[in-house]
């Protein structure tokens, strides 16, 4: 009699369970899983256009000839590498700011620095290109406040043309993390602050000795998710560079090259469909990386 | 009684009908571009239709404009994807890409060599889309270069009209320096992202990135050699304003920065649409090299129309462009006239609209003088790595203008092109 | 006296920073409008004052783009995409909280891996897809690739754990199915979940760029995001008119953030529980 309810309940269970989940697993796994296995099966193959045939590992042994992909991989991790730290940590302060309740206007502030990420990329491009123009409204006012004596080449030298990507997704996507932080910071419990405080425990201290670990779980899911957009960004550098990832190749990533290899340059599904896989694999690797060393400082 | 006089009538008169809507449904055809620029080949595409439609009621057209990379993304997916109602009927090619499209997608275009006489269109036009003897495309704008100048500015310079005409790049440069001392204003704006002074240059002297049989021309190749020492010159000699960007070289020159404009005839509705600067402008023959095959004529971009294999309106489609763009001189008069279009048919230019002079450039008859330029364009083979190549040599550019000998320069150009051809 | 003046310190350092990390969110913005009230030439100079082009620039807007069409099919796309997606992810993430088992944790670990597949690897076997079901230039075709998120199944999961159970024990005493829970108690209960995560999906829907662009292809089926880009990239781009573009796209985004804002931030709230 026991046994037989407790196999209704677990029948009852199941059924509900699959149920629940059934429409999201069907659709993921119909345009998310069958098309990326479709992808592996085109990276064993080499060709031009529809031609293509079996190469192999050709498509591997082309990729550590390619100088175009080596300097697509290097940019792409030196924007992951200084990119998501500066986001991060300023969204981090700028919450523990905006999270102090005697502050006037924290819901103006708020919203407009949040205000960034509701735009449109296509707006938001043009918009940065005509602003880091040569003569363009910010060298203007950077010359005017005696910051710089020439112009920011912006667009048109290598180093700054990936300082501009930086910024730009930097104030594009900040608020967005910040919003997280703000939410997350709504739970610790208000007293702690206020022993600290009263103990003088300094206000930098109490950011880095209270606030970052108790917010731990929440940095960890921010990070894991600019990390996996960092490594795939295409939409930014795309319109900011109109589609060339200039100048010589500076600001060129991953996803860009791909995009290059797919419909820029002569057709090469199977190389574009490896290259697609070395994104996979990094995401895959920093985001294993980075719940390990989250783990390791628990302990 | 009454029913049955009636009833063959009703018959007779619904029978026409269903007849004639069969009719009309059988005869109705859309046929459906691609193209890209709203304010011209997107408008000029419509006029071409709607002569069309004059005399064939039954073809109407769907003309859709996307972004230029658009078109291609979009053409690239259609054909990968093998789905024909994914493709338009009729699709616009920037010349520097139908090689590649032609030799990646055999079977997808139709050729069109039967039908039009190619004998009329600017040769060096008619032999990019040409693939193991057929000839694919209709060729529409040309991108014939020339020498926009401030003739305000080189007069206060010192230089007349007669000064610009026929000059080699040693002059120009020599040219520019004189502008920048004595007026202040850089000579002309460089996009250094954009390898499109580097292509005028180079075929102008009758060389390219490829050989004829489409190998990469890279180390052995005077042209770009003396192209890339060029745009060297230039830049240490600073007589430049540098952008990012197309809007960025555009703003160089519409707002009266620089003292000239080195591009593609396309750019003269550009260059035109800032009434303050009417009769300020002149147009001279583009510099030469100082090498052998060298000549003041060259060509930046252009495009031509292709007609889809897979398309079911292609006879309509094929004879739509045979009629309009291969025959209608006066519509060829039309496009000038609205568009600031040069077609690539050699018998247009006997029209009214070449022979006009331009109240802009201070009555010059400007567009003569393009047409002439355009028949002596040289012909190259564009290839298929266009694109490939160019991101090398943007790539290598600023290698270039830190020092680094130009050979060593073309070296490092042709290992990143090898490594991307394969 | 020294923490007096380590307090003015603090706090104009924090108006400071704040205030200045606010107005270089909202420059861009105010740039927008200026450059909608300006001529072409005088964007491309960068000027920074109001000028009078304002009425010329929408006229034209109006006159090259068939804006009632275009913003409703934006609309239509955008809101499809976000309900489907809100129902179908909702349902799993409730699914995969609730009803806990050894081989779901383990499709859900594997479900939060196709997070990292970059869309680029996607697009032409989706495209194939796409043609072979008929579906090429059809808002559906936008619509069905983007509905199954491993984001926001994720996203729901989360904010499941903070879901009261008594609420679910209750309604199971009085004899509510499992479904009836859901639609009755659990969507009301979440409805800040929802307002959050409707921000998100609408957002990135409303401004999808790459994919819309290659499915769709006749002009009466675009969306606003693909509107502008090709008035931005003709040879001679009018910036005037693009401007008004960006600004009449940025305000239903706009106005769905400013009117669920507060839920939005509670929503969130529940996500970091």
């Amino acid at each position: 009699m026991a046994l037989a309810r407790r196999g209704g309940i677990g029948r009852y269970y199941n059924v509900n369970g699959w149920l629940f989940v059934a429409p999201a697993l069907g659709l993921i796994a119909l345009f998310m899983v069958y098309p990326i296995l479709w992808s592996l099966w085109m990276s064993f193959q080499s060709g031009r256009g529809m031609m293509l045939k079996f190469a192999g590992f050709s498509n591997i042994v082309r990729l550590w000839n390619d100088p175009v992909f080596i300097k697509a991989l290097t940019n792409t991790l030196t924007y992951f590498v200084v990119q998501v730290p500066i986001m991060i940590l300023l969204a981090l302060i700028l919450a523990s700011l905006l999270n102090n309740p005697k502050l006037v206007g924290r819901g103006f502030f708020r919203t407009a620095i949040f205000l960034p990420c509701v735009t449109s990329l296509v707006a938001y491009s043009v918009l940065f290109k005509g602003m880091f123009a040569h003569d363009g409204v910010v060298n203007a006012t950077l010359e005017a406040i005696g910051i710089i004596g020439e112009p920011i080449p912006w667009l048109t030298h290598p180093f700054w043309a990936k300082v501009l990507v930086i910024l730009a997704i930097t104030w594009r996507w900040t608020g967005y993390n910040m919003i997280f932080y703000l939410a997350a910071m709504q739970n610790i419990d208000k007293s702690i602050y206020e022993v600290a405080r009263i103990d003088g425990v300094p206000a930098w201290a109490r950011f880095t000795h209270i606030t970052i670990p108790l917010l731990k779980p929440v940095i960890l899911f921010t990070t894991v998710i600019s990390t996996i957009g960092t490594i795939q960004l295409f939409d930014e550098v795309y319109n900011l560079t109109e589609g060339k990832g200039g100048p010589s190749n500076a600001t060129l990533t991953l996803s860009l090259y791909i995009y290059n290899l797919t419909f820029r340059f002569m057709p090469n599904f199977g190389y574009a469909a490896t290259v697609s896989y070395v994104i996979v694999v990094l995401v895959a690797l920093l985001a294993c990386l980075q719940f390990f060393a989250a783990r390791e400082r628990d302990r | 009684m009454n029913v049955r006089n009636y009833l063959p009538r009703f018959a007779g008169i619904a029978l026409a009908g269903a007849s004639l809507m069969a009719v009309t449904a059988a005869e109705a055809k859309e046929i459906t571009v691609w193209c890209w620029d709203p304010n011209f080949n997107v408008a000029i595409m419509k006029e071409a239709g709607a002569r069309y439609t004059k005399t064939h009621p039954d073809v109407t057209f769907n003309i859709v404009d996307f972004a230029k990379a658009d078109v291609e993304q979009k053409l690239q997916t259609g054909l990968s994807s093998g789905t024909a109602d994914a493709l338009p009927d009729i699709v616009l090619i920037e010349d520097y890409g139908a090689q590649k499209y032609l030799q990646s997608f055999p079977g997808a275009f139709a050729p069109l060599s039967g039908t039009v006489d190619y004998s009329g269109f600017a040769p060096y036009k008619v032999e990019l889309m040409t693939l193991e003897g057929q000839v694919y495309g209709m060729p529409f704008d040309s991108g014939v270069t020339g020498l926009y100048y401030r003739k305000d500015y080189l007069e206060q310079a010192g230089f007349k009209p007669e000064d610009m005409q026929g000059i080699t790049w040693d002059r120009f440069i020599e040219i520019g320096r004189q502008v920048e001392a004595k007026t202040g204003k850089k000579m002309m704006g460089i996009d250094p992202t954009d390898a499109g002074l580097v292509r005028i240059i180079m075929q102008s002297a009758g060389q390219w990135y490829f050989d004829e049989e489409g190998k990469p021309n890279i180390t052995g190749n005077a042209a770009l050699k003396a192209s890339l020492e060029t745009i060297n010159k230039i830049m240490t000699a600073n007589i430049y304003k540098p952008a990012a960007g197309w809007s960025d070289w555009v703003g160089t020159f519409t707002s009266g920065d620089v003292a000239s404009v080195i591009t593609g005839v396309w750019i003269t509705g550009t260059v035109k649409a800032q009434p303050d600067q009417s009769g300020k402008w002149g147009v001279a023959p583009i510099p030469a090299l100082s090498i052998d095959g060298a000549t003041h004529a060259s060509n930046l971009g252009g495009s031509s129309w292709y007609v889809l294999e897979s398309s079911a309106e292609k006879a309509e489609a094929i004879d739509f462009l045979n009629e309009v763009y291969a025959k209608d001189v006066d519509f060829y008069q039309t496009i000038l006239t609205d568009r600031g279009a040069v077609g690539s048919l050699l018998a247009a230019r006997g029209g009214a609209a070449y022979g006009e002079a331009d109240a802009f450039f201070g009555g010059e008859k400007v567009w003569q003088n393009f047409s002439d330029w355009l028949a002596k364009v040289p012909s190259v083979n564009y290839g298929v790595f266009t694109n490939e190549a160019d991101t090398a040599v943007t790539a290598q550019l600023p290698a270039l203008t830190q020092g680094t000998p130009v050979d060593e320069v073309l070296k490092a150009i042709d290992a990143e092109v090898s490594a991307q051809i394969q | 006296m020294n923490t007096t003046f380590t307090r003015i310190a603090a706090t104009t350092f924090t108006y400071g920073f704040v205030g200045l990390m606010a107005f270089l969110s909202i420059f861009p913005f105010v740039w927008m409008l200026l450059g909608a009230t300006n001529s072409s030439i005088d964007i491309i100079k960068g000027k920074m004052m109001p000028g009078g082009a304002l009425a010329t620039n929408i006229s034209a807007f109006f006159t090259q783009v068939n804006a009632p069409l275009i913003f409703w099919n934006s609309a239509k796309i955008a809101i499809l995409a976000t309900v489907l997606t809100l129902a179908v992810s909702s349902l799993a993430g409730y699914g995969f909280e609730m009803f806990r088992s050894r081989h779901r944790d383990r499709i859900y670990s594997a479900l939060l891996l196709t997070m990292m597949i970059p869309f680029a690897a996607l697009m032409i076997p989706l495209f194939i897809m796409m043609g072979k079901a008929g579906l090429i230039n059809t808002h559906l075709a936008v619509v069905l690739p983007t509905i199954g998120s491993a984001f926001i199944v994720f996203y729901f999961r989360q904010t499941t754990k903070a879901f009261p159970s008594e609420l679910r024990d209750a309604a199971k005493v009085d004899g509510l199915k499992e479904w009836q829970i859901f639609l009755f108690i659990y969507v009301p209960v979440m409805r800040s979940t929802y307002a959050a995560a409707f921000i998100i999906v609408f957002m990135t829907a409303w401004n999808n760029y790459l994919w819309p662009l290659i499915v769709l292809q006749s002009n009466e089926q675009k969306t606003i995001t693909l509107v502008i880009s090709s008035l931005a990239s003709a040879y001679y781009p009018d910036y005037g008119v693009v401007m008004v573009g960006t600004i009449l796209a940025t305000l239903p985004t706009l106005a769905v953030f400013f009117f669920m804002q507060r839920q939005f931030v509670q929503g969130m709230l529940g996500s970091v529980k």
